[in-house]
């Protein structure tokens, strides 16, 4: 668990601050090389991921895109449609970890 | 015959009426009208076989049965409820879903119900009435089959059947058109002691009429007649069926005019017979004369019934009349399902041809969200084993028909999913034809199949299917997807060799090399990369390189791999060059560890740049910088300077103009020097380089040479640079001209503390303790990571055993007020006795602590080393003070633990068993917490074990903590490879605790695992609730909808903040129905989970205004708030949430209808709550002047004076004062404060803190005291105040 934790802390530290997109609804016929191409027409993508599940040799659909910048990462944002293969995609910000914690604290309040 | 039929007319008149109005009919499938559904469904026997489904909802089974069932006097019976619930509503919610259910989850449900050990009658019943037509994906054999094999099991744990069973199962018979012997039934029926009643007769006589056998239904009509049972519609509809099965469609014909002249008017089922036995001959005439008779008449025939011509027309082999059945189907919405389900069974009856023409005749909406309606059709081709080709086809005709926008795409990836191989290649062909790419992972899911069994042959046919189709497979094929089914990859190269599957080396090789690397195999790369003779990317290596390094901890060959990618003309040698790749992956080689990993290695890390400094490999400094704050971010910044030494300097110099090296300043400092010039900041600059350079001689020496020239900053870090050379003489000399530099200069807060630490380490107590004094004088800010130090400066010294040091800097540091005394703080006081073994005079230092500051440093510790060393009287005299001072529990508390730590467990266990002793759960856990961090194992069991009986010992909390010692996870990982499967408890408190500590993933892990393993496995209430929030948090909606369902069916409470981040989380996601379906699940625990209506109001219209339905969401809350019959008193109609998202979410549309309501809300219907509630919104969010434009101050004003219940008063206030501060509008403010003074409203410190800060602006005096503190200070003391009174 201590390994897993620290793999936690390794992620936050990576994400924090950095230009990273989450995508989903990825459709099953698209991988990395296929996001990759499509989200190279916002800027320089240094990282793709998407990882695949070794026991069914399908990918559950999430990705991520790790930019070089926040304004090229604001360029896919900013981007209405994101479509492969026929399928939109979702895409969104990665939020860092840190912050979600606290972002429902103050809403249970108003009722 | 007609015998038979006159003993009906006779039977009729004296049964009354018939069985069947048509109202009645119609309600079929309502919910909630289970009596209607089921006096229509027992009448309603179908007589046609594998009949369409009717929807009536499973429900009504239960309801019937329950009511046959009330005197079965069984506890277990009770016992069972829940799970018969948990059953029902995962079968139900199928049905009204779907109309159908699928095999998976029948077994399942099935599953559950045999683990749960003696299944009711309910249950049993449930099952097998799931074994017919709901089934419509499984073979006719394969249900009666599923049925059997229920009924037999069943039958063995202990379920006693009565007659509704033999009912249910005679109707599966029929439904799936089962070929049985009704005798042999009833015999059976005998022998298990069951009387039939009329529902068996008829279902009998049903049988019997569908193989045409006259002679046999009316044997049991002849059983009917002796009993007096009524003959009712189904039976005539049953004789109609068998007349016509048996040949005679005269009679048949016969049957609607002596059921007239019985005095029944044959309804549709009658009919519906009738139009089936004529299509079953292929005599489309016949049906559609029927069928205008009926339309004509006042019967009504359904969608339904129409569905079931078509199925009996395809099955007799006439499809050529399908599509004039298909004309007259209205598809109203609600017989979708039903449409699909023929479709699926007619794909089940491999009739695909007949089912694509129902299919392309839906007129589903093609623009919808629909658009792939056609999945469902292809995925069941898919299973049935439709021919390749044929599917192709289909895939076609559902693309032009807009029924599907993805078909070939959608089929293959179901031919994929079940590992039909052949299948899945023509599919791949036909995209290849039309043009799009065949892509490598499309064939990961074939390998995975083969994997699972290690099938080596299976792989190389995909392999060479692959090339087939001119895809190569690439790296991660081999190394995720080939290598793991071989016993090494070099039998891999052979066997691939062996049946001629053709490979790209080169991708092998970095494969294979990947593996190696993963595996933590350096030798092999070594050795791999010396002899490798094709072009290589670094780049792509560079990843499973650095796992291979954090595997192994062999440094020389860490540093022989560095130093070949480094130096090899084959590596790294392309621009940017060596130094930069080089430099790169030690970033990442870091980056990728974390820090206690760092930590761990450290010294290996050092080692290892050792080694490439002698192998002359260097970095950029850029790539150095980045390290070091890696290092610096891992609290090992001891490593930096082993970086620092591979730095490439000299590069650095040439191409960076803009940083000088030293030693160019040194030179341009002696220039100006020479020239007469002011060199105070090239001075400081150059001191500045060398004490980053950590050469504190030098920069001593320049010191000396221009110190008329010294300025503060040089010294301060020159003072620094000593410290750390732990050079105490020079860094208090330097102190000390830093002082007559300037007096009042100060330095900061660390430079401070490393003094004090290298003075006191050095004897200069004194002067440490002038420092500590002069912190104290000038303020300096004393932080928790400052106390830290002090702390670690004392225990340094106690440890060196320095009494002096330590008694005099902890007295200094306690009476200077720099510190509060603590028991960390002063516990090295007690630490020099013990490091000495002097426990007297440790033990009498605990308790001087305690006379002086009421703290007892490590008296725990004192006490185990008493106890250790026998020492009786010690032992008594630290217990009576103990006692004395805090209370005879503190004391049990302290020798419990004493005793626990030094294993005396015996004495433990006397001890905890003292009447009337209680859990004190803050001790408990800190002594939790210890044995964690020291891994003491047994001491925490026996801790768990020895306070089993404590009164109002929370369990979960031990239990927890043992857990966390035992690294759970990977206990339950071991033990899973070990096939060992824990019970419900350890998992349940396992899943807890991961998701305590936010490791979702593992606790789904965890979850899956044991659902799988135990049968009806289930979480408590926290970590439900606990679940449901991760899973809101990582966006599973749906399954965090399951959760609660699952939590609820427990007769859980979930938490409310749980409950209400999915709600919340519904509604941003303009989910109004699950918001809607929420609300249903948690009716009448509202209170139990502290929900208050509002949360269900707010959310709901948030869900309708994110869906742009605003005016819906207004109108229902307009109508709310003025109707008669309010359920939520106006003033506590909160609405702040939903106006506060609206704002965030800048939904102006919805923000301009909302003013609109709230204002005619206040001004019509004197509602006023929502009007203040939006005004506060908007001007706590900053929009002070569209606030103004809602309500205009002076309005707002009046507004306070009109609504005497507002209870927000206090707030509001707030929020006017607020207003006018930022309008700077002195004038009103004071007004606002004279008014509310003289009326004796007591205002709060924010409100007097606004006021005072506006009229000091203003240049005017204060007419109070200012609150001191700041805005920030105020704002939450208010926040806090309010939360306590909620």
């Amino acid at each position: 668990m201590a390994a897993s934790a620290a793999r936690g802390a390794v992620a936050l530290r990576t994400n924090v601050g950095r230009p990273v997109a989450f995508v989903r609804k990825i459709p099953w016929t698209a991988a990395s090389s296929e996001l990759r191409e499509h989200f190279a027409q916002f800027g320089h993508v240094r990282k793709c991921t998407v990882p695949f599940d070794k026991e069914t040799g399908f990918h559950k659909g999430m990705g991520w895109i790790h930019f070089s910048s926040e304004e090229e990462l604001h360029n896919a944002l900013q981007q209405e449609n994101h479509v492969i293969d026929g399928v939109k995609l979702h895409v969104q910000p990665q939020r860092p970890k840190a912050l979600q914690g606290d972002q429902t604290s103050d809403e249970e309040k108003d009722f | 015959m007609a015998a038979l039929l006159r003993s009906a007319r006779w039977l009729l008149r004296a049964t009354a009426a018939p069985y069947l109005p048509l109202s009645l009919r119609l309600l079929a499938g309502g919910p909630g009208r289970p009596h209607a559904a089921l006096c229509l469904r027992a009448a309603r026997a179908r007589p046609v076989a594998g009949g369409l489904l009717s929807q009536a909802r499973l429900h009504s089974i239960a309801a019937e049965k329950k009511n046959d069932l009330q005197e079965e006097p069984t506890s277990s019976h009770r016992r069972n409820a829940s799970q018969f619930d948990w059953a029902l509503m995962r079968l139900d919610n199928s049905v009204r879903r779907t109309g159908r259910i699928p095999k998976t989850l029948l077994q399942k449900v099935f599953d559950n119900t045999c683990h749960s050990g003696s299944p009711g009658g309910n249950q049993a019943l449930l099952l097998l009435r799931s074994c017919g037509s709901l089934l419509p994906e499984l073979k006719l054999s394969e249900r009666t089959e599923f049925a059997h094999k229920i009924w037999d099991e069943l039958q063995k744990l202990g379920t006693v059947y009565d007659v509704s069973h033999y009912n249910a199962l005679l109707k599966v018979y029929l439904q799936n058109e089962h070929k049985f012997s009704p005798t042999d039934f009833l015999a059976k029926m005998e022998k298990g002691n069951v009387q039939p009643n009329r529902v068996t007769y008829q279902r009998l006589i049903a049988a019997y009429c569908n193989m045409g056998d006259i002679e046999g239904a009316s044997t049991i009509l002849g059983f009917m007649k002796t009993k007096d049972l009524p003959v009712t519609e189904a039976v005539f509809s049953a004789l109609v069926t068998g007349h016509a099965r048996s040949g005679d469609m005269e009679n048949a014909e016969n049957i609607l005019t002596v059921m007239k002249e019985a005095g029944i008017e044959p309804g549709p089922d009658t009919y519906l017979a009738l139009l089936n036995a004529y299509a079953e001959k292929g005599d489309i005439d016949h049906v559609k004369q029927t069928l205008e008779k009926v339309e004509k008449s006042d019967l009504y025939l359904m969608d339904r019934d129409l569905l079931q011509i078509i199925l009996s027309f395809s099955k007799a082999g006439y499809p050529q009349y399908v599509p004039e059945i298909l004309e007259k189907i209205t598809y109203e919405r609600r017989y979708i399902p039903d449409t699909m389900n023929l479709i699926l069974l007619l794909v089940t009856e491999k009739l695909e041809d007949t089912a694509l023409q129902i299919l392309l005749a839906c007129p589903i909406s093609r623009e919808s969200s629909l658009n792939d309606f056609g999945s469902f059709f292809l995925r069941h081709c898919v299973t049935v084993n439709t021919p390749p080709e044929q599917l192709r086809d289909y895939c076609k005709k559902l693309k032009e028909a807009q029924l599907h926008t993805s078909p070939l795409q959608f089929t293959l990836q179901c031919a994929l999913v079940a590992q039909k191989f052949d299948l899945a290649k023509v599919l791949m062909k036909a995209l290849k034809e039309e043009g799009f790419p065949i892509r490598t992972h499309y064939f990961w899911p074939l390998l995975v199949g083969h994997q699972k069994e290690k099938n080596v042959q299976g792989i190389v046919e995909v392999l060479k299917g692959m090339h087939e189709m001119g895809v190569t497979p690439d790296q991660e094929t081999y190394v995720n997807y080939v290598f793991p089914s071989f016993d090494s990859i070099e039998s891999v190269r052979a066997v691939l060799q062996e049946n001629g599957c053709p490979h790209d080396d080169n991708v092998f090789s970095q494969a294979e090399l990947r593996s190696k690397a993963v595996n933590g195999n350096l030798d092999y790369i070594l050795s791999f990369m010396e002899s490798n003779t094709l072009p290589f990317s670094f780049a792509s290596l560079r990843g499973s390189l650095i796992l291979g390094f954090r595997r192994s901890m062999n440094i020389n060959l860490w540093s022989k791999i560095t130093e070949l990618l480094y130096k090899d003309g084959r590596y790294c040698q392309e621009p940017p060059g060596p130094t930069e790749a080089v430099g790169y992956f030690l970033y990442n080689l870091i980056d990728s560890m974390s820090d206690s990993e760092v930590q761990a290695k450290e010294e290996h890390l050092r080692q290892y740049f050792h080694q490439l400094k002698e192998m002359n490999v260097k970095i950029p400094e850029n790539i150095y910088r980045g390290i070091r704050n890696l290092l610096d971010s891992y609290h090992v910044p001891e490593l930096i300077k082993d970086v620092n030494i591979l730095v490439e300097r000299e590069k650095t110099d040439s191409r960076k103009t803009s940083k000088p090296s030293s030693s160019d300043l040194e030179s341009k400092l002696e220039k100006l020097k020479a020239e007469n010039q002011p060199i105070g900041d090239i001075l400081k600059q150059l001191i500045l380089m060398l004490c980053s350079e950590e050469n504190m001689q030098k920069a001593l020496e320049l010191k000396a040479k221009y110190e008329s020239d010294m300025v503060v900053g040089g010294y301060a870090a020159l003072i620094n640079l000593c410290c750390r050379h732990d050079n105490a003489e020079d860094a208090l000399n330097l102190k000390r001209e830093f002082d007559r530099l300037d007096s009042s200069a100060v330095l900061d807060t660390g430079k401070y503390v490393r003094l004090v630490k290298v003075l006191g380490k050095h004897g200069k107590l004194q002067d440490a303790i002038n420092i500590l004094k002069e912190m104290k004088e000038k303020d300096v800010l004393i932080k928790d990571a400052t106390v830290l130090s002090f702390f670690h400066i004392l225990n340094g010294a106690a440890l060196r055993g320095e009494t002096e040091t330590v008694k005099q800097l902890h007295e200094a540091i306690v009476t200077l007020g720099l510190a509060k005394p603590s028991t960390t703080l002063s516990s090295p006081l007690v630490t020099l006795y013990l490091e000495k073994d002097d426990l007297p005079a440790a033990l009498e230092s605990t308790i001087d602590c305690y006379e002086k500051y009421k703290i007892l440093p490590r008296i725990h510790d004192v006490l185990c080393k008493l106890i250790e060393k026998g020492e009786t009287e010690l032992i008594q005299k630290a217990m009576d003070f103990v006692s004395q001072e805090q209370g005879e529990m503190t004391m049990l508390y302290d020798l419990f633990f004493a005793f626990l730590q030094t294993g005396n467990y015996k004495e433990a266990k006397k001890i905890i068993e003292t009447p009337g002793i209680r859990a004190r759960p803050t001790r408990l856990q800190w002594f939790c917490d210890r044995c964690i961090a020291n891994n003491q194992v047994e001491t925490l069991e026996k801790l768990v074990e020895l306070t089993q009986k404590l009164f109002e010992c929370d369990r979960d909390q031990l239990y927890y903590s043992l857990l966390k010692l035992y690294n759970a996870f990977n206990i339950f990982l071991t033990a899973k490879k070990q096939n060992i499967v824990f019970d419900n408890e350890a998992y349940a408190r396992l899943i807890n605790l991961l998701l305590m500590k936010d490791n979702s993933t593992q606790a789904m892990q965890v979850k899956d695992f044991a659902e799988t393993h135990i049968k009806g496995f289930t979480l408590n209430d926290a970590a439900n609730s606990l679940l449901i929030i991760t899973q809101v948090r990582r966006d599973y909606l749906k399954d965090a909808l399951t959760t609660l369902k699952t939590a609820l069916d427990l007769d859980q409470i979930p938490s409310r903040l749980a409950v209400t981040r999915l709600i919340q989380a519904c509604a941003l996601k303009g989910d109004t129905e699950s918001v809607q379906d929420i609300q249903k699940l948690v009716n009448g625990l509202e209170d139990s989970i502290g929900l208050s209506r509002m949360v269900f109001i707010n959310n709901i219209a948030l869900a309708q205004i994110k869906n742009n339905n605003i005016d819906v969401a207004i109108e229902s809350i307009e109508n709310m708030l003025t109707s008669e019959n309010q359920t939520v008193d106006p003033q506590y109609f909160g609405l702040a949430y939903l106006f506060r998202k609206v704002i965030e979410g800048q939904l102006e549309p919805a923000l301009e209808k909302i003013s609109i309501m709230v204002e005619r809300l206040a001004n019509q219907f004197a509602v006023y709550k929502p009007v203040t509630d939006l005004f506060l919104q908007l001007v706590d969010s900053g929009k002070v002047d569209d606030a103004r434009a809602l309500l205009q101050a002076p309005v707002m004003k009046s507004l306070l004076e009109l609504i005497p219940e507002l209870i927000d008063k206090e707030e509001a206030y707030s929020c006017l004062m607020k207003s006018y501060v930022f309008d700077s509008d002195v004038a009103s403010a004071k007004a606002l404060y004279e008014s509310l003074t003289a009326k004796n409203v007591k205002l709060n410190d924010l409100f007097l803190k606004r006021y005072a800060v506006l009229l000091k602006n203003a240049g005017e005096s204060v007419p109070f005291t200012e609150p001191p503190e700041s805005f920030e200070f105020y704002a939450k003391q208010l926040k806090e105040s309010k939360e306590t009174h909620l």
